[in-house]
């Protein structure tokens, strides 16, 4: 008998959420264990960083690892999996465009600290201790991983062979990709693992977008009762639909919430560029004080826009050296 | 900062702002040397990845440069332009780009003095401000 | 870049000194020689001149470069004349980019070291660019030659026989029941105080006699679908009740018990509830006014049908719906002007024997309410007239523009008026007065010399007109009370109604005094904002009789120029496509496009680009949320491509 792949899973900057879509296989996860051989799962299971590090390089058919990454714990286990690896995953937005913690690239890390560990008003801090990489102990030295200044995207610190999309990916999207690793039959390397239209094409409120879409006025889902049936666009509400990848079969619509954005841009396109242009140019307004006024009604356009994604914006994380 | 020599982009639509600094050339009105152009048909084609993409590549200010309200080529594609850039500027912002790095205005044909004086003054203004240091653009912690 | 070794040639001109003089030629040589990608590097004098092309020709035939980037002058100066030298040499035209190192840097630039380094990122740009050029081939599609004109005064049938003559077939749809707009309204056209009937009659008949001309009348557009080369217009003709054989005889008049206003003479004066709407019109069938008609009414009446020798009358005519499909679209539907109502201080609608100008081109006119015998309510022929100018206009309640002719038209009243009494006393009340070139001058230095008195005022906002007695006192705080027995207010011109209605049908743009606005107010002044749909006559801006037949006639020839029976029209080649792989059928685009050139394919859900219509602005790719729409050669990816190398050169 052939021996069974081996797949590890492993989580960096994350919420737990994409490890929570595999125990959302149900019985099917049943199937998953059957068919491979699971050697590193620290989230459900005790594994040490010492079983992988003895392992031989690309012994492991495949690695999934979720979220983003921000200290220098992450990136040693994430270089070290992709080493062991044949085929790395990013799986899941923090992992493929830095997810819910790349907004804090909006931040500073000091900004960020000072909020956390000294000025939030449930905080009782009085000799001002926040994390560093070296501290004393009671005569003894501990330490703690780095913490760098951004929230960097898998494949800002190496190579990534594919990427699941989703906050988090959809069950179903996940068995296929299983279903894809245990049958060999991946598509072309480096491709997003899910439909490269964007959600409109298969969005049910689709027929009710008029021809023409023009938006005098933006509102929030929390500001309006939504019509059920009617395209969120077309009653000015936000929804990333139209440049966001499909595959999810859509629950937040079918929930009367307009699509966030989870599944990330279609190929090549900046989620946060696309949205403005195209949101930008149907705004009914021929005056430069009613365009800002009407503007003003997306009061956070980078958290909108980016909300899973931006570390893979133009401007978000790795750039290329400045000449 | 005398050193600094600050790479400005200007995106230009072909039937008024290009032609304008066309005439400029024509007349000989020097203006700096780092405003560099890009042709575009129209100030509505400028996708906001251009400029984000240049601000990425290197460029401290961008430029996008129009027909003057009303006298598009296409109608109304500067319309649509300023819309966009409206929303784009507060999206800039809040990704540490100063508003004064990017710039929409309307420079027509016959407007020679006009874009050498906006070249000069986006030079200036950019010259004051810096280099720009985009976020994830301080020296690479990771390997 | 990657792939296949491409590779490009550079050639750079030296423009005789104006680049070689402040761009060191040489430096760019060595920086882009040996490069991976330039197979070679060639300087020139001149290579707009014959022998530069000819050299430039032969080398690209010699070396079979992949692409041709070429530094020189602004694409606007030279870029066909370089497009065409590599077509000549076998290659796609659109293989060839330039680098505008001469406006953009050697003209611009003080420092030559600058300059140099500049040209080097603008070249590099342009490699980066040229590389990712897809090939473009022209573009052209089979057109129809029949033109639609909208509107039926002296523009319109003036453009229908021009293209008509030509071989056009030609529809005309008139909103009034037969042809002549406002001319036929008018006595005489000033300076020359040409007949204006006399003018239109031989017009008239020539529309009548054209077999490729099809007038419509009593009609109006309800919807224009389509583009340059194909529209179809639709066409909502009223009832009549009154068949084409109906040619005018009048018989029916005389038994006709309806006595109604007579519209034709803006109310003054009455006529029957069958009429035409004046005698030797064209079409010539008269029409029933349905509101008034006994027989509509109560059902009590057939006299008109009883007596006509033709059996014309139809009283269940119901009018008809009729789609016309033309290569071209002119809109000749005038202008109109502001009713003096707007204005209560000049008394109009409450002191007797105070007229509008048209009214009183009316009444001065021999098919008019008193066959051209001018007179007061009282019947009696008024002994003094005052004309008050600009009523209305330069104002913010009114028309804030000059309309440019009605000057002409007010001092002409004097001209009218001694006519008939040579005693009678004129008076033009004006602030600026504009006449236009030698003849008009003429025409105003006659006035005066024949005795109108030119009163100027600059208060003209200020004027009082009061009844005093039998006559009217006109009064202004500069000059002093005028007592006469007749005013004539001359307004400005104004949008005909339904201008607005007429340009939403087609997509046209109108200015903000509310008319059509031209495709370029110098270049193109007879095209409108959408290709195909032209304007004649005031529709575009007041203009004189004269103006307004020149317009009509240069909009019908530029439309039979390029709608030529066996040719086809040439179209953009810059167009957006869409990808239908890609498409989600989000129909923002559709939402952006200034031309509606854009449809949504129900049945494959995405949205189609129709190539007839676009102009390649490029809106709809920097729109396109799902990156399907692809603006050609100016792609996401050439742009991107040519940012990095403008900023990495």
């Amino acid at each position: 008998m052939a021996q069974k792949p081996k797949v590890a899973f492993y989580w960096c900057a994350s919420c737990g959420g994409c490890e929570e879509t595999v125990i959302d296989l149900d019985e099917k996860v049943l199937d998953v264990v059957a068919a491979v051989d699971i050697v590193f799962w620290p989230c459900a299971m005790d594994f040490k960083y010492s079983d992988i590090e003895t392992m031989a390089d690309g012994s492991i058919a495949v690695s999934f690892i979720n979220g983003a990454i921000r200290t220098s714990e992450q990136e040693h286990v994430a270089r070290l999996l992709r080493n062991k690896s044949a085929l790395v995953v990013a799986f899941g937005d923090c992992a493929w465009m830095g997810g819910i913690p790349a907004l804090a690239n909006l931040k500073s890390k000091k900004g960020i600290f000072n909020r956390s560990y000294l000025e939030s008003p449930t905080i009782v801090n009085p000799e001002k201790i926040v994390p560093l990489e070296k501290s004393v102990y009671k005569g003894t030295e501990v330490t703690l991983p780095k913490f760098y200044d951004t929230v960097y995207k898998l494949d800002d610190i190496m190579e990534v062979d594919y990427y699941l999309p989703g906050c988090p990916p959809t069950a179903k999207i996940v068995a296929n990709a299983l279903a894809a690793v245990v049958a060999g039959q991946l598509p072309e390397r480096k491709s997003v693992l899910a439909s490269d239209k964007s959600l409109c094409s298969s969005c049910s409120r689709n027929e009710t977008k008029p021809d023409s879409v023009i938006i005098k006025e933006f509102k929030r889902i929390h500001q309006v009762i939504a019509d059920p049936e009617t395209c969120f666009l077309a009653q000015g509400i936000v929804c990333m639909g139209p440049s966001t990848r499909d595959g999810c079969d859509y629950p937040c619509i079918k929930g009367n919430m307009p699509c966030t954005g989870c599944f990330g841009p279609v190929a090549g396109a900046d989620q946060g560029a696309r949205m403005t242009a195209a949101l930008g140019g149907v705004i009914e307004s021929e005056e430069e004080a009613d365009i800002e006024r009407v503007v003003s009604g997306i009061p956070d356009p980078a958290g909108t826009f980016y909300r899973y994604g931006l570390s893979a914006s133009l401007l978000g994380s790795k750039r290329k050296d400045k000449i | 900062m005398d050193d600094f020599n600050p790479a400005i982009i200007a995106f230009v639509c072909n039937w008024c702002s290009y032609a304008g600094a066309d005439k400029a050339g024509g007349q000989k009105l020097p203006y700096p040397s780092n405003v560099k152009l890009i042709r575009v048909m129209c100030s509505g084609r400028v996708d906001p990845q251009f400029v984000m993409k240049a601000f990425r590549e290197g460029a401290d200010g961008v430029m996008v440069l129009g027909c003057h309200p009303g006298d598009c080529h296409y109608r109304n594609g500067n319309m649509k332009a300023l819309r966009r850039f409206k929303l784009l500027e507060r999206m800039l912002s809040q990704l540490g780009i100063e508003k004064e790095r990017f710039k929409l205005d309307w420079v027509s044909a016959g407007e020679s003095a006009r874009f050498q004086e906006l070249a000069k003054k986006m030079t200036d203004t950019i010259k004051k401000l810096g280099p720009l240091h985009l976020r994830g653009m301080v020296e690479s912690e990771v390997a | 870049m990657n792939g296949k070794k491409t590779k490009i040639a550079l050639f750079l001109c030296k423009c005789g000194a104006n680049i070689a003089d402040f761009i060191d030629l040489k430096e760019i040589e060595s920086r882009f020689s040996g490069n991976d990608t330039t197979s070679f590097v060639e300087t020139q004098d001149l290579l707009c001149s014959p022998a530069g092309k000819k050299n430039m020709l032969e080398t690209i035939e010699k070396n079979k470069p992949d692409f041709v980037v070429v530094a020189a002058c602004s694409p606007q100066m030279h870029e066909k004349t370089f497009q065409e030298v590599v077509a000549d040499a076998g290659i796609n035209m659109a293989r060839m980019q330039m680098a505008n190192i001469r406006e953009q840097s050697a003209w611009v630039t003080t420092d030559k070291k600058k300059a140099t380094l500049k040209a080097i990122a603008l070249i590099n740009a342009a490699m980066e660019r040229s590389v990712l050029h897809d090939d473009l081939q022209p573009k052209t599609m089979e057109c129809l030659t029949d033109l639609i004109i909208i509107g039926g005064g002296m523009a319109g049938i003036e453009a229908a026989l021009l293209a008509a003559n030509a071989g056009r077939k030609v529809t005309i749809v008139e909103k009034e029941i037969s042809l002549g707009g406002s001319v036929i309204k008018i006595e005489e056209v000033a300076p020359n105080m040409e007949c204006a009937p006399c003018l239109l009659s031989p017009r008239l008949a020539a529309v009548r006699d054209n077999k490729n001309i099809r007038v419509i009348s009593n009609a109006s557009v309800t919807d224009v679908l389509g583009f340059f080369g194909n529209f179809k217009v639709k066409i909502k003709r009223m009832a009549r009740y009154v068949k084409e054989s109906c040619i005018g005889c009048e018989a029916c008049f005389e038994v006709c018990p309806v006595t109604v206003d007579n519209d034709f003479n803006l109310g003054l004066g009455t006529k029957k509830a069958i009429s035409t709407l004046f005698a030797g019109s064209v079409p010539a069938a008269a029409a029933i006014d349905k509101t008034n008609c006994l027989h509509f009414t109560d059902g009590s009446c057939n006299a008109c049908a009883a007596v006509c020798p033709f059996q014309s009358i139809d009283f269940e005519d119901t009018g008809e719906d009729i789609e016309v499909s033309a290569g071209a679209v002119i809109v000749a539907t005038g202008c109109t002007t502001v009713n003096p109502s707007t204005v209560p201080e000049t008394g109009y609608g409450k002191i007797e024997n105070v007229y509008s100008m048209p009214e009183f081109e009316r009444i001065a006119s021999s098919n008019g309410p008193y066959g051209g015998e001018i007179r007061l309510k009282n019947g009696e022929p008024p002994r003094s007239v005052a004309v008050i100018h600009c009523v209305g206009s330069l104002s913010d309640g009114g028309v804030p523009y000059c309309s440019g002719i009605c000057c002409m038209t007010a001092i002409k009243t004097g001209e009218l008026l001694r006519k008939k009494n040579p005693d009678v006393e004129v008076y033009s009340i004006h602030d600026r007065l504009v006449f236009n070139g030698p003849e008009q001058q003429a025409f105003f230095e006659k006035q005066k010399e024949e005795g109108t008195h030119f009163v100027k005022t600059e208060r003209l906002r200020d004027l009082r007109v009061v009844q005093n007695g039998t006559t009217i006192e006109i009064s202004g705080p500069d000059f002093q009370p005028i007592a006469v027995d007749m005013v004539v207010l001359s307004t400005g011109l104004t949008p005909q109604k339904g201008t607005l209605a007429l340009a939403r049908m087609l997509n046209a743009d109108l200015t903000d005094a509310g008319f059509f606005k031209a495709d370029h107010p110098i270049l193109r002044a007879i095209g409108s904002s959408i290709d195909g749909v032209y304007t004649a006559g005031c529709c575009a801006s007041p203009c004189d009789v004269t103006t307004a037949i020149t317009r009509a006639q240069a909009a019908a020839g530029d439309a039979i120029s390029k709608l030529v029976p066996g040719r086809k029209i040439a179209l953009e080649v810059m167009t957006t496509i869409i990808d239908e792989i890609k498409c989600a059928g989000c129909k923002l685009c559709i939402a952006v496009c200034p031309y509606k050139a854009i449809d949504f394919d129900g049945q494959k859900k995405v949205c189609v680009v129709n190539e007839a219509i676009c102009r390649g602005c490029g809106t709809c790719a920097a729109t396109c949320p799902g990156g399907a729409a692809r603006a050609i050669h100016f792609s996401d990816q050439q742009i991107m491509a040519e940012i990095g190398g403008l900023l990495h050169g």
